[in-house]
């Protein structure tokens, strides 16, 4: 689902600084094209115009990032008189050091990684399992299964807090790692993204290998899988992003301290019993750890995740 | 052969052999391919969505399994008390319900209006570093929504970065996370409304009460909203801005039009499913804000932050109200249904009004 | 292809059919044979190997500590492994325990979450087993009992007194005369103390520090034997008129206005020369060394003098495997020798009567607190009236521009629904 212009060219093109669809051929010099190239000062201006503007956005947006990381190298009582420079006066890692070495953050980081890791593998897998098969595979029942996916998207989380939290218990899973995995596993967004993807590969490649006497599974894991990659680093990226960041579920599905997740644990640090006064620089820091992988992914995908964007429902 | 018998098939028996050949297997490996998906949806949302359902009507008091024989049936009283019963219950759910309305009412249409600006300004033809730009107001949406909070609350504390930068601006900023003011009541002079607004009301709350708008801490929470969706809704902008072709517009500029015009008559009617899209998620995402209020104001300042979300939470895990926090829950899932019908309803594609149409028709055909 | 079909519909529908009966009948995580009634009958107590979690609402470092080496010491000797949770959201987490079915053995219960979790079954009654029953304070045991039965022993307690920051007195040229024993000299001493940033009375702006005041006007929340609301009386609006009035000269603040978290943290950081606190402000005054205060008791209102009394005690679970171990471990924490060290790590004032005067020559300077239990009231206990209470406190928060009447009138509606 990658964005091209018209021509075949890819993303770069399409928002360069081409005009879409004006690769046509049999525009003339005079033509509105090349009257635009000329600079006017009423150009110039608009320019600066829009410059200044972007500037100004891009100030606001990142400017809290800046300071929540300036802030966590400050003094608690520096961060109280002089909150907007981003230098502290005196660089302090105390907040780092509490965080590490007082307090059970580190904890809450295995946690979060140990559980973000296996939802997106198991994500991975089962979601492109049924999304194949929804797409492909001839079964009966198969449009009430679609169906049943579709339905569950409309459902809104909130009605899922109470419910899930008395199944986890009936089931005997709640507390616990599987309680905290289980039902995150799958995902309808994901079955749908993946439908959507395998529904549009052509399918002379699986009609050959069936001929060639492959099974069904053997056709979907050596064959089909290894074409779906696009989709599925889309998948990775928001399973991981989704599991990494969820909190609600972790609230109700948990409850002794060790498994505490980081959502759970930096949520806490704002508001609990463990947070008297105004210790801004430790909760900034926490913040601050807890981003930094999902910041990670995001840069090393994002060209991926920009262009995927007309598929991808935020979670 | 005799005549009676059908014609072959094209293959002879070849098509027969084929399909238990090829396709031996694929019902099962169909079955089995979804069967943990359909597992885990049933068991984990499906079940839950019914057993919710069956614990909104009981009078399940949290100690035991809801399904056990001393839980009675009693009909709608749980959701009675929190619509007519007029007393806390009530109270609290028309105060969350007023909050989030106005958390809605006034960041659908912020971060709706600041995607689609952002996503215009990005989408320039001649511009440097666009990249840079795109990553720079994307990178709030894939942070995680404790994270930002806790970021926000020390933002907009007493004595933090936005109250001093508006010191240098000459005013004085409010305690924002502890002021439970509605803005629309400041802007209006503050103090108790007239008698006939405030003496009646609905669900509990005065009607001068739902107009003061939502308090300075929720005005925070919106403005930290907008901040982080902005940038989702501007990427699903941009990818549909590049597909509304040039022709259009250049069709536009040759019949004179000038650039708001253009933008307004001929591009934005191109972007309706987008827009839609983006609407629909938005209100979606707004009515079930839960993340921020449990991170951050834990319904305070003065239960002006309080939504129904949070509410639901609170009855059931907090006041033990199981009954209340699921009755809770599905009358917000109503409205959310309700809110997308009809906002479905009124941005549907409707036939052009003839009165429109007649400068286009050809000549004859003019009334 | 038919049979086919008719396997695999078959297998889905018994796999469905499983599915819905495993989840409803063998659900081995609730409790099936748990009687509401009986299990909080008080003989039987029960007794096996089972560890204790002890799961507390810590108000910072030192209680925790305090309360992980008071467990840990008697784990030695009695041989029953025990472990201290402190909790981050206690309310939540104990309901969340209680409704999954496996609670904490012991927790603080407050006076208000008492009657809730009473009248749901969820807690042992072993008040009257407790061997050192008769020692604690009678206003206490009266607040933890439920029904006619005493469910559990009171922990330890405290009363709101005044405190002063005696540098900020002397630089005002205030002394010890001036030690207001009246409204009207709270409030000429709070205007000479109020001076660029400090506020000269600063507390929190919640029932649990007002109610002092509503005490001293001779009002209360509900009558002393919980059947009656009283909270629109004159004596309440007088209280509440007063607070309002200084609220609005800027001389009263709440801690919140002057961007503290609690009144204590707005004395320690110099923003309130005075401030209404309890016990617990000895422990957390240890963060902010500089500031050198003394505790006087409150003044005296219309009715006399009056103050707001708090208390927990230590709640046990009726679904605990170990009860007789718990039993011990409580009459452990509750006994004289162990409550003076809890006092002296973190602040609350014993809840047996025989630990009272060796109290008292331990803390001189805390008399005042002690000497406030003689004439304090306590909070509502009915079920109900902690959310009552919550919606009283977020009205108070607007009190400097609201309408005192009203919000009595608003909190008497809701009382008198939860009384009768």
């Amino acid at each position: 689902m990658t964005i091209t212009d018209d021509a075949g060219r890819g993303p770069d093109a399409a928002l360069g600084a081409e005009p879409i669809g004006s690769g046509a051929p049999g525009r003339t010099a005079s033509s509105p094209r090349a009257r635009r190239h000329r600079l006017t000062p009423g150009r110039v201006a608009g320019q600066v115009v829009l410059y200044g503007v972007l500037a100004l956005l891009a100030l606001v947006y990142i400017y809290p990032f800046l300071v929540q990381v300036a802030t966590s190298f400050k003094s608690e009582q520096e961060a109280a008189l002089d909150p907007v420079s981003l230098l502290p006066q005196t660089f302090t890692v105390a907040a780092y050091e509490r965080l590490f070495l007082h307090s059970d953050f580190p904890l809450w980081f295995a946690n979060s990684a140990i559980v973000t890791i296996c939802v997106t593998l198991g994500r991975v897998f089962f979601v492109s399992l049924a999304g194949y098969a929804l797409a492909r595979l001839r079964f009966r029942g198969r449009a009430v299964v679609f169906a049943m996916v579709v339905a569950v998207m409309a459902v809104p989380t909130v009605v899922l807090l109470i419910p899930k939290f008395l199944v986890l218990k009936q089931i005997g899973i709640y507390d616990s790692y599987a309680g905290m995995i289980l039902p995150l596993l799958v995902d309808a967004a994901g079955v749908f993204i993946m439908k959507n993807f395998f529904e549009s590969i052509p399918v002379a490649v699986e009609e050959q290998a069936r001929i060639d006497g492959a099974g069904t599974f053997r056709v979907f894991w050596s064959i089909v899988l290894p074409m779906a990659r696009p989709a599925l680093i889309t998948i990775v990226i928001l399973s991981f992003q989704g599991s990494w960041n969820e909190l609600s579920h972790f609230i109700i599905a948990t409850q002794s301290p060790g498994l505490t997740t980081l959502t759970k644990g930096v949520a806490s640090l704002a508001s609990g019993q463990l947070s008297q006064g105004t210790q801004y620089p430790l909760k900034l820091a926490a913040a601050a750890i807890m981003t930094i992988p999902v910041a990670v992914l995001f840069f090393v995908f994002q060209r991926r995740i920009v262009n995927t964007s007309e598929g991808a429902v935020k979670g | 052969m005799p005549a009676t018998v059908a014609p072959a098939p094209p293959h002879g028996g070849l098509r027969v052999r084929r399909r238990g050949g090829v396709r031996r297997g694929e019902g099962l490996a169909g079955w089995v391919f979804v069967l943990p998906v359909i597992v885990i949806l049933g068991v984990f949302l499906f079940v839950p969505v019914l057993m919710a359902l069956w614990v909104s009507f009981s009078d399940w008091t949290g100690r035991g399994s809801p399904f056990s024989g001393g839980v009675r049936f009693v009909g709608l009283d749980n959701y009675a008390s929190l619509t007519t019963g007029g007393g806390l219950a009530t109270r609290d759910f028309g105060t969350a319900l007023r909050n989030n309305a106005w958390y809605v009412v006034l960041v659908v249409p912020l971060q709706t209006a600041l995607s689609l600006l952002l996503a215009v300004l990005v989408s320039r033809r001649m511009l440097r570093a666009r990249g840079f730009f795109r990553t720079a107001f994307y990178f709030p949406s894939v942070t995680s929504s404790v994270a930002i909070t806790v970021l926000w609350v020390f933002l907009f504390s007493y004595a933090g970065p936005v109250n001093q930068i508006i010191a240098w601006l000459g005013a004085t900023g409010p305690n924002w996370f502890q002021d439970p003011r509605g803005i629309l009541n400041l802007a209006l002079g503050g103090g108790p409304g007239p008698a006939w607004l405030a003496d009646s009301g609905f669900l509990g709350i005065s009607w001068w009460d739902w107009l003061s708008g939502p308090s300075v801490a929720m005005l925070a929470l919106i403005l930290m909203a907008v901040f982080t969706t902005s940038g989702t809704f501007m990427l699903l902008f941009i990818a549909a801005l590049q597909n509304v072709g040039e022709d259009l517009t250049e069709a536009g500029m040759v019949d004179g039009a000038n650039g708001w015009q253009r933008f307004w008559r001929i591009t934005l009617p191109q972007l309706r499913p987008t827009l839609f899209t983006v609407i629909t998620l938005g209100l979606i995402g707004c009515w079930q804000v839960f993340d921020q209020i449990y991170t951050g104001t834990q319904g305070g300042p003065a239960k002006t932050t309080v939504t129904p979300a949070y509410l639901s939470y609170t009855a059931a895990f907090q006041n033990q109200e199981w009954g209340q926090g699921a009755a809770i829950a599905f009358i917000l899932f109503l409205i959310i249904i309700v809110f997308t019908i009809l906002q479905r309803w009124v941005l549907r594609d409707r036939p052009v009004s003839r009165r429109r149409m007649r400068p286009y028709l050809p000549k004859g055909v003019r009334s | 292809m038919r049979r086919h079909t008719a396997v695999t519909a078959l297998g889905a529908a018994g796999l469905v059919g499983a599915t819905v009966i495993a989840l409803t009948g063998c659900g081995s995580g609730f409790d099936e044979g748990s009687n509401p009634t009986g299990s909080s009958s008080a003989a039987s107590l029960t007794s096996s190997d089972d560890p204790l979690t002890v799961m507390i609402g810590s108000s910072g470092d030192a209680e925790t500590k305090a309360v992980q080496d008071a467990v840990a010491a008697w784990s030695k000797t009695s041989g029953v492994k025990a472990t201290v949770v402190a909790a981050t959201d206690l309310n939540q987490q104990l309901s969340q325990g209680f409704a999954a079915g496996s609670p904490p053995d012991l927790f603080y219960l407050s006076t208000d979450q008492l009657a809730g979790y009473a009248g749901n079954g969820s807690l042992k009654a072993y008040g009257d087993q407790l061997k050192n029953k008769d020692d604690f304070y009678p206003s206490l045991v009266q607040n933890f009992t439920y029904d006619g039965t005493f469910y559990c022993a009171p922990k330890d307690f405290s009363t709101l007194q005044l405190v002063i920051n005696t540098g900020l007195w002397q630089k005002a040229g205030l002394t010890d005369a001036d030690i207001p024993t009246t409204w009207d000299q709270l409030a000429a001493a709070a205007k000479k103390l109020t001076s660029g940033k400090t506020k000269g009375l600063v507390f929190g702006g919640e029932y649990a520090r007002v109610g002092a005041f509503m005490a001293q006007a001779g009002g209360r929340l509900v009558s002393e034997d919980g059947t009656k609301a009283e909270a629109n009386s004159d004596a309440n609006v007088q209280a509440l008129t007063y607070v309002q009035q200084h609220l609005k000269d800027g001389t009263f603040a709440y801690a919140s206005d002057v961007g503290a978290g609690w009144g204590g943290e707005a004395f320690g950081k110099q923003l309130g020369a005075m401030t209404i606190e309890g016990n617990w402000l000895t422990g957390a005054m240890g963060d902010y060394p500089d500031v050198k205060y003394k505790v006087v008791e409150l003044p005296a209102g219309p009715a006399g003098k009056g103050t707001l009394q708090f208390t927990n005690c230590w709640g046990m679970a009726a679904d605990s495997p170990n009860q007789k171990a718990a039993l011990d471990l409580v009459e452990y924490l509750t006994s004289s020798d162990q409550q003076l060290a809890f006092s002296k790590a973190f602040g609350p004032m014993p809840s047996v009567e025989s630990a009272a005067d060796t109290w008292k020559k331990d803390n001189p300077d805390l008399v005042a607190f002690l000497t406030g239990a003689d004439y304090a009231q306590g909070v509502p206990t009915n079920k109900g009236s902690a959310d009552v209470i919550s919606d009283f406190n977020a009205q108070l928060e607007s009190l400097k521009t609201g309408d005192v009447k009203k919000i009595l009138d608003s909190v008497q509606q809701n009382l008198e629904a939860i009384v009768k």
